[in-house]
């Protein structure tokens, strides 16, 4: 028995292993592409447009570049390069302009390289990375134009499409396992893997924040919302197609979570959480009453509360891609200057990626834990026992 | 900045997913996954309540089984030794009885046998007496002269046989 657990650990630690290997050898084509380009220096010089091109492309290994391109939202989802060749999924693109709705596949935007209707990814100014009204020449930015709603499927959408798909799969079939087998089954499969999560998120999270009178309301949300962020966490560290987008780690996903949980705190709000905010009790009058400061610092904090949680979670999980992606530039960063330098490099490198690894697995539940638990805390904030 | 500024697409998207999946699991795995185990819960601490006072019963139902076994030993060897000592008296009056009846059977017997003595000296009384008036008339048929005086010498042996 306990040899086996041993055996099974180093079996994880090889899966990781290989699993960054899979990473380092997907970025490898992009050095391979530095290399092409110190290449065509040599040629003649190239025509003005061609030139712009080149210029576009940016010569030599950009870790900054690598890095941000991940952690960012993208109109197609890069798979992988064969040679200079990038090979990745188009995605549509919907877009609202004008009274009208344009649909059409990324691919048309040739990687952001082309122009398509009038739209063109920016690649520079207030909306850089998103798409924007060009003029006739397909390169200058419209300063005529209208608003431009952006309504495309983009790659973290998909992969929230994917996840919440994913997610409802698993939970209905366990949901569909209770009702079938009754209370007086020993649970099983992956139904014996989500109950103790399950019971996790009710005795641990909502249970001891909210307390024993509210907390079954605001259970089916918590566990929504705990399965959903741990869910999308673990996607994230998946470094190829289903997973690998940084759901978690974009601020518009928090937001709408923080939103959520706003909403839910302000909706079931009973007397004793308003007369907290606007009479709280226990503080001087002269505080509340010629000027409302405890009733403004309070509202302030009715909004930053929820601002915290969106940053927290974006915070973590993008500093989690941010640094795994580091580790994994560096490597070729290093081996611009020499190839030895970057062999010499990448075990210290691949140590560290798996390190971090588990580091992250541990973050993606912590993190899940923590946004939940304080939206039960939150929850349990709005609805006080009458004797508080 | 990019990195910091949320987009309208995604917040939609998000806003619509996250609901939906909320609703679908709301309704088809927290209710049936919360209720099951709550059920569960339930049903163990009433077993639990259950298995307590079972385990009380049987307890009491063991001092029971106790004191009755305690009981029907306690009777068992009153029982045992009644049986003994009546089987002892039966034999005893067995035996005396036996002893009495053999007594009685000799005494009997001794009875019988002086009964048939009796009768049998009376029969060899009355053959001797007739062989002796045979004998008599004999020795008288020859002795006629002394036929009164050998008669009364005879009865008076006789007698005197007789007494004997």
């Amino acid at each position: 028995m306990h040899m086996k657990g041993k055996k099974r650990d180093v079996f994880t630690g090889l899966i990781f292993t290989a699993v960054f290997c899979c990473v380092t050898l997907s970025i490898n084509p992009l050095f391979a592409n530095a290399g092409n380009i110190q290449q065509t220096d040599t040629v003649p010089p190239p025509s003005l447009t061609e030139y712009a091109e080149v210029a576009d492309k940016e010569p030599g290994f950009d870790a900054g570049k690598v890095i941000i391109d991940h952690i960012l939202d993208a109109y197609d989802w890069h798979l992988f390069d064969i040679g200079p060749k990038e090979i990745s999924l188009p995605l549509p693109v919907i877009l609202f302009y004008e009274g009208r709705f344009h649909l059409f596949l990324s691919s048309r935007f040739d990687h952001g390289y082309a122009s398509y209707k009038g739209f063109r990814i920016a690649h520079e100014g207030p909306r850089k990375n998103r798409i924007i009204r060009v003029l006739d020449d397909g390169k200058t930015p419209d300063p005529e134009a209208s608003l431009l709603l952006d309504f495309s499927i983009t790659k973290n959408v998909l992969s929230i499409f994917i996840s919440a798909a994913l997610l409802c799969l698993i939970f209905i079939s366990v949901g569909k396992k209770y009702k079938q087998y009754g209370s007086r089954a020993v649970p099983s499969g992956l139904q014996s893997f989500m109950e103790p999560l399950v019971l996790f998120v009710r005795d641990e999270i909502a249970l001891s924040a909210i307390g024993p009178k509210h907390y079954e309301r605001f259970l089916p949300y918590l566990l929504s919302l705990f399965f959903f962020i741990f869910f999308n966490n673990i996607m994230g560290l998946i470094p190829f197609f289903p997973g690998g987008a940084n759901v978690t780690g974009n601020i518009s996903v928090t937001l709408v979570l923080a939103m959520f949980t706003f909403f839910t705190t302000q909706l079931f709000a009973n007397k004793g959480y308003w007369q907290h905010i606007f009479n709280t009790p226990g503080v001087p009058w002269w505080l509340k009453v010629p000027i409302p400061l405890m009733p403004l610092i309070e509202l302030v904090g009715v909004i930053i509360k929820p601002f915290v949680l969106m940053i927290r979670l974006f915070a973590n999980i993008t500093a989690g891609h941010m640094i795994i992606l580091g580790f994994v530039s560096l490597i070729f960063v290093l081996g611009e200057v020499s190839n030895a330098f970057g062999m010499a490099i990448s075990p210290l490198s691949l140590v560290f990626l798996v390190f971090m690894g588990f580091l992250e697995l541990l973050v993606a539940f912590l993190q899940a834990y923590v946004f939940t638990l304080f939206s039960a805390l939150f929850f349990g904030m709005a609805v006080p026992e009458e004797h508080h | 900045m990019e990195l910091l500024s949320p987009g309208l697409g995604l917040i939609f998207w998000m806003t619509l997913s996250f609901g939906i999946v909320l609703l679908i699991l709301r309704k088809f795995a927290w209710a049936p996954i919360l209720g099951t185990i709550r059920e569960r819960e339930r049903e163990i601490a009433i077993s639990l309540r259950n298995a307590q006072h079972i385990k009380r019963e049987l307890e009491e139902l063991e001092t029971l089984k106790k004191q009755k076994v305690a009981e029907a030993d306690k009777q068992h060897q009153e029982l045992l030794v009644r049986a003994k000592t009546e089987a002892e008296n039966v034999l005893r009056e067995a035996r005396i009885k036996a002893g009495d009846d053999a007594h009685q059977l000799l005494e009997n017997a001794r009875n019988a046998i002086e009964v048939q003595k009796k009768s049998a000296m009376l029969e060899i009384k009355h053959q001797i007496a007739s062989l002796s008036v045979d004998m008599a008339e004999k020795v008288l048929q020859e002795e006629f002269s002394d036929k009164e005086k050998n008669t009364r010498f005879v009865n008076g042996e006789l007698e005197k046989v007789i007494l004997n």
